[in-house]
């Protein structure tokens, strides 16, 4: 079937450029994505990216037109659904102001530093992904907007989208939380536990090690104190499956995913952990602040403790 | 290879680049991987070979330096599927409907050493939902592209009105 001709050099240079293929993997692999090879990803996104939000300004227009055509059909139920969405969000607006207001209150008589626990969001657009295989999303906004490494995402519903993985200038990749290589410490009702991506599956599954109540199709899963990469209270998704605790007090269920990644078009991305100027200035305050301390584990599990600390 | 043949080839690679990761990111059934496409159709040129698996190798290359998944990763794949389709491209020859299937099978191969090679190095941002659907997906895609557009792509490179005129 294969044909070679003699004398033709393509068998040696393949082999040569797989040689060099693989040193790049093991290299890539070794650094964990630093050093060389992040400078040359940060290069290549820089030189690209232009042109890709001049496509993605051309082409998201368009994808929409066609995307209302095909839904033109279901388009009057959607805008009562979203018309119902919206009356049910401003009630939930409403009752936030309240317990805003009351927590306002609250801190005044506590003396706490509710700046402290502010995080500040950058709103970014999605302009494309790598290939049509590689899940990870390339957004609009990069280093000059104040986004870095390792920063949360979650959707315009608050939902946890993933986190930023490289970032140049006027562009940065986010990987998704049901593909990413790590696991989120999330809490279900009072239970901890880790939801771990799953290969060709959108949902993630959940070990909770030390389970003392079963859970329940239809409870929601948001991101726990004990996580290191994400704040905590915000929704992750919702257990897909009812379970109970196994003799050895684990516990293991299905979790799905709020967040759809395919069909995002806007991304917000949060300054978390915070401003470590803002972190410094609090504890030069002598006001009473609550602080948070996080440690992690060797074996990579990590804890997050909260005080409220007093001067004096 | 003369000046004008590599600004042909680089801008046809850049416009691949550049609708693969925004205009076919957000469709969902017709998913091409368009760089590896544009690689597999170079080797119906009259390009040397050698410089074929180069331009294969590099394009892989720039498309991981995109992504987030292990670098090097595609392109091992991207230059094995262009030595592929040297060796087989008499097989192209027949037509265009078997340009486009020899297309979509080379395709087909570069998919599934992508998830093979991407397990491997452990790459879970390949293994998302849908994976297997994209096997067949995008080899199906490339298929329709390779069989419409195959032969103007190597007319283009070796500025040749007559190339792939298939008697």
């Amino acid at each position: 079937m294969l044909n070679r001709q003699p004398g033709d050099r393509t068998l040696p240079t393949l082999v040569t450029l797989l040689v060099i293929g693989l040193l790049l993997m093991t290299f890539d692999v070794r650094s964990e994505g630093a050093g060389v090879t992040a400078v040359l990803r940060t290069g290549t996104q820089t030189i690209i990216s232009p042109l890709q939000k001049a496509a993605a300004f051309v082409v998201n227009p368009v994808v929409d037109l066609v995307d209302s055509l095909s839904n033109v059909a279901t388009l009057r139920e959607r805008n009562l659904d979203l018309e119902q969405q919206l009356n049910e969000a401003e009630a939930e607006v409403i009752a936030m102001q309240d317990a805003l207001a009351r927590l306002e209150v609250l801190e005044q008589m506590y003396r706490l530093d509710a700046t402290a626990t502010s995080i500040g969001r950058t709103v970014a657009q999605i302009i494309g992904r790598p290939d049509p295989i590689d899940q990870t999303l390339i957004i609009d906004k990069g280093s000059s907007s104040g986004i870095a490494p390792g920063q949360p995402v979650i959707d315009s519903n608050g939902y946890v989208v993933g986190s930023v993985q490289n970032v140049t200038g006027g562009s940065a990749t986010v990987v998704p939380i049901a593909v990413g290589p790590d696991g989120v410490a999330v809490t279900v009702e009072d239970q901890r536990g880790v939801a771990f991506p799953q290969v060709n599956s959108r949902a993630m599954r959940l070990d909770i090690l030390e389970a003392d109540a079963p859970v329940i199709a239809g409870q929601r899963v948001v991101t726990s104190s004990a996580s290191i990469r994400f704040p905590a209270g915000y929704p992750v998704g919702v257990i897909a499956a009812d379970a109970a605790p196994s003799n050895d007090g684990s516990l293991t269920t299905t979790v799905e995913p709020l967040s759809e990644p395919d069909s995002l078009r806007v991304v917000i991305v949060l300054a978390w952990p915070p401003d470590p100027v803002t972190a410094v200035s609090t504890e030069d305050d002598p006001e009473p602040s609550t602080t948070t301390s996080t440690s992690t584990t060797l074996d990579g599990s990590s804890t997050t403790s909260s005080t409220i600390a007093e001067d004096g | 290879m003369r000046v004008r043949t590599v600004l042909i080839v680089g801008v046809l690679l850049l416009l691949a680049l550049v609708v693969q990761t925004t205009l076919f990111s957000q469709t969902a059934v017709f998913v091409p991987d368009l760089v590896m496409l544009v690689v597999i159709l170079l080797a119906l040129t009259r390009l040397r070979p050698e410089l074929v698996l180069g331009v294969a190798f590099l394009s892989g290359l720039v498309v991981d330096l995109l992504g987030s998944s292990v670098l090097g990763l595609r392109a091992i794949v991207f230059t094995v599927v262009g030595y592929l389709a040297l060796r087989t491209r008499e097989r192209a020859d027949l037509g265009r409907i078997a340009t486009g299937l020899w297309a979509g099978l080379l395709t087909l191969a570069g998919m599934v050493l992508l998830v093979l090679v991407g397990t491997l190095f452990g790459q879970t941002v390949l293994l998302g939902e849908g994976v297997i659907d994209l096997l067949l997906l995008v080899p199906l895609a490339n298929a329709v592209l390779a069989w419409i557009f195959g032969p103007v792509v190597v007319r283009l490179v070796d500025r040749d009105a007559t190339a792939f005129r298939y008697a």
